[in-house]
């Protein structure tokens, strides 16, 4: 599954591509909405390990608009329901990941990203 | 934060002074007290996921530990992904890779939480962790074994991250059912380049793919081809007609002290200090170090805890 909160984790490995590597960016995704059980604690906790910016600009990419550009300092109900929503209920079925920096593509089937590389791709 | 202060226990009744000054206490401020510990939820990555069966763990914790399973066979991540059958999060790569942003497993810019940590006492909560379980006897050589002893070391937070490697050993107690054969030998291995060093063995395990059993056998009715995987030939209800089709998995054995000697040697070769943290930071300089927490042989798998530590 590439659900946001895997993707905020993911960069581009490929050899030599060590800067501008992360976010990916979605290529023809196909998005599935699934429900999760909601954790405020959890999303609570996990907040400070995000790239804000990257996951803003993912779930824009898919179509949601819901998180603001800036963290909030308040994590009230309401935002911690949004950020549970773009974080665990997304799911990009089908697509790819593209580099920003070197355009290598990371296909995406059934849920599951395809980050091998070829051998000589390996850095 | 008030003074802690001495007790003076008294003998009367153990049992009704615990009920006070610990069981009452505890009742009064459990919503406050649980909302304390585990904080920062966990992240992790488990390096050659399988089919998953580590990624629902820890079970008394489902909500604050996010396991990542990362595995070389799309077939056993197709499992993986709804592994406890909850939607998991995979990854199709290699465990000699390293796909992940920098500092994906490392708690970061969070000085208040990690002196909150120390202050509570549970610095291990905050941890983050990688691990790697029945994967890395899977490598055919040396140096890739120790590579993949690297990537694990790199996922995880050099100031306080922590790991669990596992692989079979030579020595197998009675109970295992694992079926070993004699050496592989280096033409089977089609390549004759690798260095195979080290006291541990290099093996070809077979599995045997049950083939479906027809219980009906009158019927032309095609089923749908049972693929159970059993880890020893003789057991597996095969059907007569049909051989069972035998894979032989290449696995290196670990031997005693060769997986603690792999992880160390990993940790050296990207400059990390092996042992405990020194007790006093004298020279001012930062050190990176690896220590080897615990390690043995369990129920025919040898095993290390690795924590990363830095001064």
């Amino acid at each position: 599954m590439v659900r946001l909160i895997t993707h905020n984790l993911l960069a581009c490995h490929a050899k030599g591509c060590t800067s501008n590597n992360f976010p990916l960016l979605f290529q023809d995704a196909a998005v599935e909405l699934r429900d999760a059980d909601f954790n405020a604690d959890f999303l609570r906790g996990f907040l400070p390990r995000l790239e804000w910016p990257a996951l803003v600009g993912a779930a824009r990419q898919l179509g949601d608009t819901s998180l603001p550009a800036e963290q909030p300092d308040m994590l009230d109900d309401d935002f911690l329901q949004k950020l549970h929503h773009v974080l665990l209920e997304i799911h990009v079925e089908e697509g790819a990941m593209v580099c920003p920096n070197c355009k290598h593509v990371y296909p995406i089937s059934n849920g599951i990203p395809n980050m091998l590389l070829a051998e000589h791709e390996i850095g | 934060m008030p003074d802690v202060q001495p007790a003076t226990v008294s003998c009367e009744s153990l049992q009704s002074y615990e009920a006070t000054h610990v069981h009452a206490i505890y009742d009064e401020i459990a919503p406050h007290f649980s909302s304390t510990r585990y904080k920062a939820s966990w992240v992790g990555v488990d390096l050659g996921t399988g089919n998953g069966k580590y990624l629902p763990l820890p079970a008394d914790r489902p909500g604050s530990v996010w396991t990542i399973g990362l595995d070389r066979s799309i077939n056993l991540l197709k499992i993986a992904k709804r592994a406890g059958d909850v939607d998991r999060e995979v990854v199709w790569a290699d465990v000699l890779d390293n796909p992940w942003r920098r500092g994906a497993f490392v708690c970061i810019s969070l000085p208040s939480l990690r002196l909150n940590a120390q202050h509570w006492g549970l610095k291990r909560a905050y941890q983050d962790y990688a691990i790697s379980i029945a994967t890395i006897h899977h490598l055919a050589s040396p140096d890739r074994r120790k590579f993949a002893v690297q990537r694990l070391l790199e996922a995880i937070s050099p100031v306080h991250g922590c790991g669990l490697i596992y692989v079979w050993a030579v020595e197998q107690d009675d109970l295992s059912k694992r079926n070993i054969p004699a050496r592989a030998s280096q033409d089977e291995l089609r390549s004759g380049s690798f260095a195979l060093t080290g006291n541990g063995q290099d093996v070809f395990v077979p599995w045997v793919l049950a083939q479906p059993v027809e219980p009906k056998p009158k019927t032309r009715k095609q089923r749908k081809k049972a693929q159970t995987p059993v880890e020893e030939p003789e057991s597996a209800p095969l059907a007569t007609d049909v051989p069972p089709q035998i894979f032989n998995r290449y696995y290196h054995l670990f031997s005693q002290g060769e997986l603690t000697e792999l992880v160390m040697e990993a940790a050296l070769d990207v400059g990390l200090v092996v042992g405990q943290p020194p007790e006093v930071d004298t020279s001012g300089k930062r050190i990176r170090g690896l220590q080897i927490v615990q390690d043995g042989w369990e129920m025919s798998n040898y095993y290390v805890e690795l924590r990363r530590w830095e001064q």
